[in-house]
């Protein structure tokens, strides 16, 4: 038997070891790193994958706690949540080219509604920086809204860009939360699809980076007055020279 | 229990959907597939509590790489039960806290052991209804290297302790074990 079979059967053996599940943890980990990089081996484990499949058919079903499910989604929404951009990851998302390549799309949207909204609103106090947020789809990273403010101005004025479907049972509301607040705090529910001014006269001054944030909730807004549906579109305060 | 049969569901569109940030399909494929995908962790961790935190880890981790699934590899029902059991092996392998003997060794002591003395082993498994595409081949492996390989596959347990389990020395199993995969594999090509 020349070298290269006994090598590929010992890739082989092994790709049917792990998939049978008689490794040792130690040799799981090797595996599951080679797996990384090593193309002929992940094709084997996906072949002796998909010859074994059939035996799970061996394990009775049983149906899950009724509190598994949420439970699930519970991880989903506090895991979106710790990847909601804070400084760093903010930064990333500024940098990369495929949130500049879908913002290209709704660019010229963005830019058209920003220049008339600009042109509309009254005087700027001087010297009172403006802010401006794109507030983008988490996934998709398509725009779906603007909000702009000025530093020196107690309100917002956050306006559609794109379409946002809800469904007839929910609402979306609105969040805010600057860098050392404690939580986000509802700025209200909002319509898709209609510019809104909306007042900011009890919060503290907007900060770069403020966060904020669309939610699906219930109709009525979330009953905890955090939170709790998973988010629509989000985007941090730039200040713009 | 599950709701539909597997050959009207459609895996793959459903994983895309949670590619693309759908909830509503994570929950379908939950519904589809979550009985299932726990009944085959509990029978590997044969703890109930223990097996549904491995299906939540698999159905955050199925939505998290939804986008890395690639149809072209293998099909969507299986990537789920991939995710899910390595979760499990996984989990089980960390906390086993055997130590294997040196696999020459014990080859060596195994050496006189004929597999004569097992052949007359029964099934441990009622195979036969459900093995599927599998089950033919399945059944050309003598009844104890069968029940080697589900022994394996379906309750995780590992070489020793199917080599506890039968009786039969360690060095004997590992290759029972390693030449059923390979019947099984030719069997199946």
């Amino acid at each position: 038997m020349s070298a290269p079979q006994d090598f590929q059967d010992d890739r082989d053996e092994l790709a049917g070891e792990y998939v049978l599940g008689t490794l040792s943890a130690a040799q799981r980990r090797d595996v599951q790193a080679r797996l990384t990089h090593d193309a002929a081996l992940r094709e084997a484990v996906a072949r002796w994958e998909d010859r074994l499949l059939p035996l799970t058919n061996l394990s009775e079903p049983v149906e899950p706690s009724r509190s598994l499910w949420p439970r699930i989604l519970r991880t989903l929404d506090a895991s979106q949540a710790a990847a909601r951009p804070a400084a760093p990851r903010a930064a990333g998302l500024w940098n990369s080219l495929n949130f500049w390549r879908s913002l290209a799309a709704g660019g010229l949207a963005a830019v058209l509604v920003l220049g008339s909204s600009l042109a509309l609103r009254p005087a700027a106090t001087p010297g009172a920086p403006q802010y401006v947020v794109v507030l983008v789809a988490p996934q998709s990273q398509a725009p779906g809204w603007v909000v702009q403010a000025q530093a020196g101005q107690s309100a917002v004025q956050l306006v559609p860009i794109a379409a946002t479907e809800v469904p007839p049972d929910r609402a979306l509301e609105f969040w805010t939360k600057a860098d050392g607040w404690a939580g986000p705090v509802s700025l209200g529910l909002i319509k898709p699809g209609e510019p809104v001014v909306i007042p900011l006269d009890k919060l503290p001054p907007l900060e770069p980076n403020q966060l904020f944030e669309l939610t699906l909730e219930p109709k009525t807004g979330s009953p905890i007055g955090k939170p709790t549906g998973p988010i629509q579109f989000i985007g941090r305060a730039v200040k713009m020279l | 229990m599950p709701n539909r049969q597997t050959q009207d569901f459609d895996y793959d569109a459903a994983i895309k959907a949670c590619a693309a940030g759908h909830r509503p399909a994570l929950e379908t494929l939950y519904r589809q597939e979550g009985p299932r995908l726990l009944g085959v962790a509990q029978r590997l961790l044969r703890d109930r509590a223990w097996a549904e935190d491995i299906v939540h880890d698999a159905f955050v981790k199925i939505w998290n790489q939804a986008g890395s699934f690639d149809a072209a590899r293998g099909s969507g029902r299986g990537w789920l039960y991939s995710i899910t059991r390595n979760l499990a092996l996984n989990a089980l392998r960390d906390t086993a806290r055997e130590t294997d003997v040196d696999d020459d060794t014990a080859a060596a002591l195994d050496a006189r052991h004929a597999i004569d003395a097992w052949q007359d082993t029964r099934d441990a498994f009622d195979w036969r209804a459900s093995a599927g595409q599998i089950g033919p081949c399945l059944e050309q492996l003598e009844p104890v290297r069968r029940n080697c390989v589900l022994h394996a596959y379906v309750e995780g347990l590992s070489h020793s302790e199917i080599a506890q389990r039968l009786g039969a020395p360690l060095g004997t199993v590992k290759a029972w074990i390693k030449r059923s995969l390979q019947a099984l594999k030719e069997c199946l090509a």
